[in-house]
């Protein structure tokens, strides 16, 4: 209830009325010793790949988890409200999410999957203050070069990283999409277009 | 015959749904959904086409053709004579006509009693023009010349429906999901407090068309023209109430065969059977009331809260008593555990408020907690129903309705008013 509301239609802060909100927010509230971006926590990933991102032991929940966990609840609402930094960066995850499966739409089969994120992880990840950014109001233009390659890396790391493990959950283990998760390629979070 | 010594016919037309039957019932006989199916193809006939003959016999028939309930539904999908008209919409009666009609065939076609025999209890919504009510008492007394007829507020005979011997308590919240709207209605002893009555535009007929946009979305092989249909049987017969959404999801992964069902249909156009698979729709469905915002944009306050507002916009002496006897009502109501959930989200609201409270005395004055109780019984479903049945079944009913005699000697306006009566304590 300390948080406010950010809604994506009319890309400010409003003030809207302090009800319950329901959407499912990060548990990472700790904000000692990370680093920070643009206003994005560059939070610990489990990831084998190298990259910007501080490592966290394998066993552990990492924001992608929950980023995964959290969609296919998170997608429906159009209201957020941000507790904590760590929130700005699941509402991008879950964005970028949504993109992913938008692009896995047509693949039947993992391997047309496999590829169809390779090509999306190969795209210009764009940072704040870039037009392209999708949530202008979340996170402040970069002050410095070095601020904005160490975010562009983060974030092409972090993307990477999701879009892999997201295959592991909309494709079954024979290989065939999953439908339960597929389905959600045609919502539209915080009605964003899909491109 | 005397006819208070047959059973009152009660009658209760809601927006979706009509429930009629015979007090002293459990359960009503009928329930039809209240549209009717007319012939309109007898008023386009001009007079040189047709002859003297079939002129006569199509306006005598005509008044006669029509159909109501599911008959109608059949028909009006069968040929394209039949045009559906509903004559009740977010409770009201629009269409007087139509309402005259619909009771003609509830009287003689389905129930097949003889209305003179028989006390009438009709019910209707709170906050109806008094000029409905004597529209009623005309329809009644004049077209169907019926010996006696109470109108009730459908929310008090929610109420009266929880009275046992032991207790009855006509003070309490009812919240009324139906078909086409939901409403939160406060009753202090018998009286609805009209000004703090909130409603919501979302109620069942929104949450099948949720349903069935999440499995149309999923690519589910259900034929167009019935997906509307299969969505409904599917929430009738496999929608529950989750506490978590996320923790749902996360069941409905690990174990696939406890939780995900099978809808067997049969498409009506060809005979041929399909089958869907129902999954996360189970949980999603019930969970638009309580969270609005995933369906509509329009609309984004959840059921919860709406209560908590409707009890704290009531006057101040009231609202323990309020919060003590939350009563639900219609067919929306029956998810498996909406009573609990319901009674857990507004407990949530009231303890903030109160701790708030002491907080702001420093924790000097502890607030006394305020009881939450939501109270929820197997007639939920037709619980206005069944609380007209239990009121006319008291021998202080028939003193408490309008005879045709009255009606003769005053007119239409006795209707007006219909007394609250006592009749259970």
């Amino acid at each position: 209830m300390n948080g406010f509301p950010f809604s994506a239609e009319s890309g400010e802060i409003q003030l809207l009325e302090m009800i319950e909100w329901q959407v499912y927010h990060s548990s990472f509230v700790d904000e000692e010793g990370i680093t920070k971006a643009c206003g994005c926590p560059l939070l610990p990933l489990k990831s084998k790949k190298k990259g910007p991102a501080p490592v966290l032991e394998q066993g552990k929940t990492d924001i992608i988890d929950e980023a995964i966990t959290f969609f296919r609840a998170n997608v429906f609402f159009r209201n957020f409200d941000i507790k904590n930094p760590a929130d700005k960066l699941l509402i991008y995850l879950t964005y970028h999410i949504n993109l992913s499966l938008k692009r896995l739409e047509g693949c039947r089969t993992l391997a047309e999957g496999t590829k169809a994120v390779i090509n999306l992880g190969s795209e210009n990840v764009t940072i704040p203050g870039e037009p392209g950014f999708p949530f202008t109001a979340l996170f402040h233009p970069p002050q410095s070069q070095n601020e904005a390659e160490l975010l562009r890396d983060y974030l092409k790391h972090i993307r990477e990283e999701t879009s892999g493990r997201l295959l592991s959950v909309a494709y079954r283990p024979n290989g065939t999409p999953n439908k339960w998760w597929l389905a959600f390629a045609k919502r539209k979070f915080m009605n964003l277009p899909l491109n | 015959m005397d006819p208070t010594s047959r059973p009152t016919v009660v009658i209760d037309n809601g927006t979706g749904y009509s429930k009629m039957g015979f007090a002293g019932n459990v359960e009503p006989c009928f329930i039809q959904p209240t549209v009717v199916a007319l012939n309109d193809s007898y008023l386009n006939q001009t007079r040189a086409s047709s002859n003297m003959a079939n002129q006569y016999s199509a306006g005598v028939m005509a008044d006669l053709d029509f159909f109501i309930g599911d008959d109608a539904l059949l028909r009006s999908r069968a040929s394209n004579t039949y045009t559906l008209s509903h004559p009740i919409n977010h409770g009201q009666v629009e269409d007087w006509d139509a309402m005259e009609r619909y009771w003609q065939h509830c009287i003689f076609a389905y129930l097949r009693c003889d209305p003179e025999d028989h006390y009438f209890l009709l019910t209707e919504s709170p906050l109806t023009a008094p000029e409905n009510r004597e529209y009623m008492g005309e329809i009644m007394f004049e077209t169907f010349n019926v010996p006696g007829l109470y109108i009730g507020v459908n929310s008090v005979l929610a109420l009266a429906a929880g009275c046992s011997t032991s207790k009855c308590d006509l003070t309490g919240v009812v919240v009324d999901v139906g078909e086409g709207a939901t409403r939160v209605v406060p009753v202090a002893e018998g009286y609805v407090i009209g000004s703090c009555i909130k409603s919501i535009p979302i109620a069942g007929k929104d949450v099948t068309l949720f349903i069935q946009e999440l499995m149309r979305e999923r690519g589910e092989k259900m034929p167009p023209e019935d997906s509307f249909e299969a969505a409904r049987k599917v929430k009738e017969m496999y929608c529950y109430t989750s506490s978590d959404i996320v923790k749902e999801f996360t069941k409905h992964d690990k174990e696939p065969a406890k939780y995900i069902k099978q809808w067997r249909g049969i498409r009506l156009k060809t005979g041929a059977p399909y089958t869907c698979d129902v999954g996360y729709e189970r949980f999603l469905g019930p969970e638009v009331l309580f969270s609005p915002e995933i369906y509509t944009s329009d609309y984004i306050t959840p059921l919860p809260a709406l209560v908590d507002k409707c009890i704290q916009s009531a006057p101040i002496d009231t609202r323990r008593a309020l919060y003590k006897n939350i009563v639900l009502s219609g067919g929306s109501t029956m998810f498996k555990d909406f009573h609990r959930r319901l009674q857990r989200d507004v407990k949530k609201i009231v303890d903030a408020r109160v701790q708030a409270a002491t907080a702001l005395h420093g924790g000097d004055i502890k607030a006394k907690p305020v009881e939450v109780n939501v109270v929820s019984h197997p007639i939920q479903r037709f619980a206005v129903w069944f609380g007209g049945s239990v009121l006319a079944s008291t021998p202080e009913f028939f003193a408490a309705c309008h005879t045709k005699a009255e009606y003769e000697e005053h007119g239409a306006s006795i209707c007006r008013v219909n007394p609250v009566f006592k009749g259970m304590f």
